[in-house]
């Protein structure tokens, strides 16, 4: 195995959190890892870094420090203006070398797993993709990453030894966003680095944000079967209430109440939010594997022998015509 | 700029692409994972007319150009590979005899091989490796249907056969209703059976037809390993899939394991008067013959047999049955693919079983029932119940 660019002895004890924005926002899962990322900083005594890139972002730096960076380190380029995967790992790999991290994380989006993978290779790293749950042994600084996965039959815990950055993608929606009560020292500071146009080879020509829905990453799932007769605007009612999506059995996507794409289960999307509520749903089991990797479960069927309940934490017997929309009203009354 | 012009100037030199491209080595692949099986074919497209995609969908299947291109050392990556449901319907009407699924395994290697597998099936293999079935379900939970009722850990001294459950019937909901009816009636004739419970291996049948042979092989070795560890000589399964690798596809075990399908067994425990149905079920009976039972293993008698043993019951047959039965829709991997509403071949069956005006529509598959009932009920139909064989005879017994 080659050894790292940089190792145990060399490596600067910090937790760094890369950010992903979009139209002048962080994205959530930057605010999740930097929300865990600092509370494993208090316990380690080690600063919490945000890196930052992009052209003309620095008023992105607050937000950081609101969800408790100690530090941003802000790379501002006309070429990093948007993501590129040259670009953006050209200057990374840059910025690694100067500062050597001992911890990275990444989201694990559809750029920060291109980004990560590519960095790890440069750094002569390894990476821990996908990862549910994050721990640094206060002894060693070593990070011992969950990562859960193949129908949810193992769970595994990575260390890293000696190979640093300890780089890991997160993945979205299994950390909760929390504010800084504390003051941080709140710095900028603005690294060098060179990037040369002939350095990128993908040509950015308009960003173009499809209809296509990606329930993968959705952390509330509202998903409607049989039972609900094509009845998908009280659920979306209910979804935008819960800042969730929608999703569906595969009867209603035939009878064309909604999108493919929603489609739940073994020939659908398998998703894992934290929480799905099961509307109308018999519960057949190709529709099952696609919600078992929920965290909570809510199914609602007014057959009391329906299979969903064996799978599901809160079981509502009755009428989902009726019980949505009550749901809906309770909820409408406490925001 | 320079970069910009030199690609132009590579367009304009550009050669025409060749329509196909012949491939010796693709040619040489193909007949040695086929026994030249292709070779026969006189390109006549019987199997084509015969295909139930193009017989009763919009998509198209055309059988004959798989063969014409196996024939001559041809591979394209294609979506319509992956649309055989290996359900054999062209085979007995191919006047040259040709092992069409064969064939159609064969080109799935090379997919394979060239990275150009539909989507969603490498996931399948991957829940393989790492679950042992391919149902993405925790290995630890295979035997978790069996809580309640004790079937004891096979053991070769004590047990007359092992009751190879299958992944199917293990972890699917409806199906794992089939392993449970076959247990109570096992129990009735006083068999003494066990099973291999969280230890059950896969058979690969998953695997073997959607192509991926040498990993096939890899799980063969591994779960040929476990029935010859436990001393295993009569396998008695529920899946006609699993039936038909073990049968057909397992050269290292098949002379020293007799594999019968539950419906085999059954029908000798039957005529060995060791079960005994007493209850009249008083309904009318239509049956789909599964097609690894059927076209596959030319096994039409044995669950017709037991529907014959069942007092009361009034068997009908739908106008297309034994060779001529249609597929369910879910064999050659099609279980973990979609297909469109509308091109489902089960929901022609149903529609074929209700023309009978019998009650019950049984089969003898996990996949059928699963897929039978499904279409069933997007058709609305509560009238017409979807039952096992296994399911149905369940009721004949006290």
């Amino acid at each position: 195995m080659a050894s790292s660019f940089y190792g145990v002895e060399d490596q600067v004890q910090a937790i760094w959190v890369y950010l992903e924005h979009r139209d002048g926002s962080l994205e959530n899962v930057s605010l999740e890892m930097l929300s865990e990322g600092r509370v494993l900083a208090d316990q380690m005594g080690w600063p919490l870094v945000a890196l930052l890139l992009g052209h003309s972002v620095e008023n992105l730096c607050q937000d950081a420090f609101i969800y408790g960076a100690d530090q941003v380190w802000l790379a501002e380029h006309k070429l990093l203006e948007n993501f590129t995967i040259e670009g953006y790992t050209s200057a990374i790999y840059q910025i690694f070398l100067q500062s050597k991290p001992s911890v990275v994380f990444l989201g694990a989006t559809h750029d920060g797993r291109d980004l990560a993978g590519r960095l790890a290779v440069r750094l002569r790293t390894g990476l821990n993709a996908d990862c549910t749950g994050l721990r640094i042994d206060p002894d060693t600084g070593v990070l011992i990453c969950e990562v859960s996965g193949f129908g949810g039959g193992v769970l595994a815990l990575i260390e890293m030894q000696t190979h640093r950055p300890q780089m890991a993608t997160v993945r979205p929606g299994v950390f909760s966003m929390r504010q800084t009560t504390s003051t941080p020292s709140k710095t900028i500071i603005r690294p060098t680095f060179t990037i040369e146009p002939e350095d990128i080879y993908t040509k950015y020509i308009e960003r173009i944000e499809g209809d296509y829905v990606d329930l993968t990453g959705s952390t509330v799932l509202i998903a409607g079967g049989r039972g609900i007769d094509g009845d998908f605007q009280m659920l979306d009612a209910l979804a935008q209430l819960l800042n969730g999506e929608i999703g569906a059995t595969r009867p209603p996507v035939d009878d064309g109440y909604i999108e493919r794409e929603r489609q739940i289960g073994q020939t659908g999307v398998v998703c894992s939010p934290r929480l799905t509520i099961c509307c109308g749903i018999s519960g057949a089991f190709h529709f099952v594997v696609g919600i078992e990797k929920a965290d909570t479960v809510i199914a609602i069927n007014k057959d009391p022998k329906a299979p969903i309940f064996d799978h599901a934490d809160y079981c509502i017997v009755g009428d989902v015509k009726q019980i949505v929309p009550k749901l809906i009203d309770a909820l409408k009354t406490k925001v | 700029m320079t970069r910009q012009t030199k690609e132009e100037t590579t367009i304009e030199n550009e050669q025409p692409q060749p329509a196909i491209i012949i491939d010796d080595d693709v040619w040489e692949q193909l007949i040695d994972l086929t026994d030249g099986a292709a070779a026969l074919c006189y390109q006549c497209g019987t199997c084509t007319a015969a295909c139930p995609w193009g017989q009763f969908t919009n998509l198209d299947l055309s059988v004959r150009t798989f063969l014409r291109q196996a024939q001559i050392g041809v591979f394209q990556a294609s979506e319509a590979l992956w649309l055989c449901t290996t359900c054999a319907q062209c085979q007995p009407l191919c006047p040259r005899g040709v092992n069409i699924v064969d064939v159609f395994r064969a080109i799935r290697t090379l997919a394979w091989q060239n990275r150009t597998v539909a989507e969603g099936l490498p996931s399948i293999l991957w829940s393989l490796y790492w679950n042992d079935n391919p149902w993405s379900q925790p290995p630890s939970q295979r035997s978790a249907w069996a809580g309640d009722i004790a079937i004891p850990q096979f053991n070769a001294q004590e047990h007359e056969i092992l009751l190879y459950v299958g992944c199917t019937s293990s972890y699917d909901s409806r199906a794992q209703q089939i392993a449970l009816a076959l247990v109570q009636i096992l129990r009735a004739a006083g068999i003494q059976f066990g099973y291999l419970g969280n230890l059950e291996p896969c058979c690969g049948e998953a695997v073997l037809n959607l192509g991926n042979r040498p990993y096939f092989e890899e799980i063969r070795a591994k779960t040929a390993a476990v029935f010859t560890q436990h001393g295993v000589t009569d396998l008695v399964v529920i899946s006609p899939h699993c039936y038909d690798v073990f049968k057909n596809h397992y050269n290292t075990i098949s002379k020293t394991i007799q594999v019968q399908h539950y419906t085999q067994f059954l029908t000798q425990l039957l005529e060995e008067g060791r079960l005994r149905f007493s209850r009249s079920i008083n309904k009318q009976v239509t049956y789909q013959d599964p097609c690894y039972l059927g076209r596959h293993n030319a096994e039409y008698a044995a669950a017709r047999t037991i529907i014959d043993h069942l007092p009361g019951v009034e068997f009908r047959e739908m106008s297309r049955n034994r060779e001529d039965g249609l597929c369910c829709g879910g064999g050659g991997g099609r279980m973990w693919l979609e297909t469109p509403a509308g091109e489902r071949f089960a929901d022609h069956r149903v529609k074929e079983a209700l023309e009978t005006k019998a009650q019950i529509l049984a089969t003898a598959c996990p996949f059928c029932a699963v897929c039978l009932e499904d279409s069933a009920k997007n058709l609305g139909q509560t009238e017409l119940e979807i039952m096992d064989i296994a399911e149905l005879a369940r009721l004949g017994i006290e």
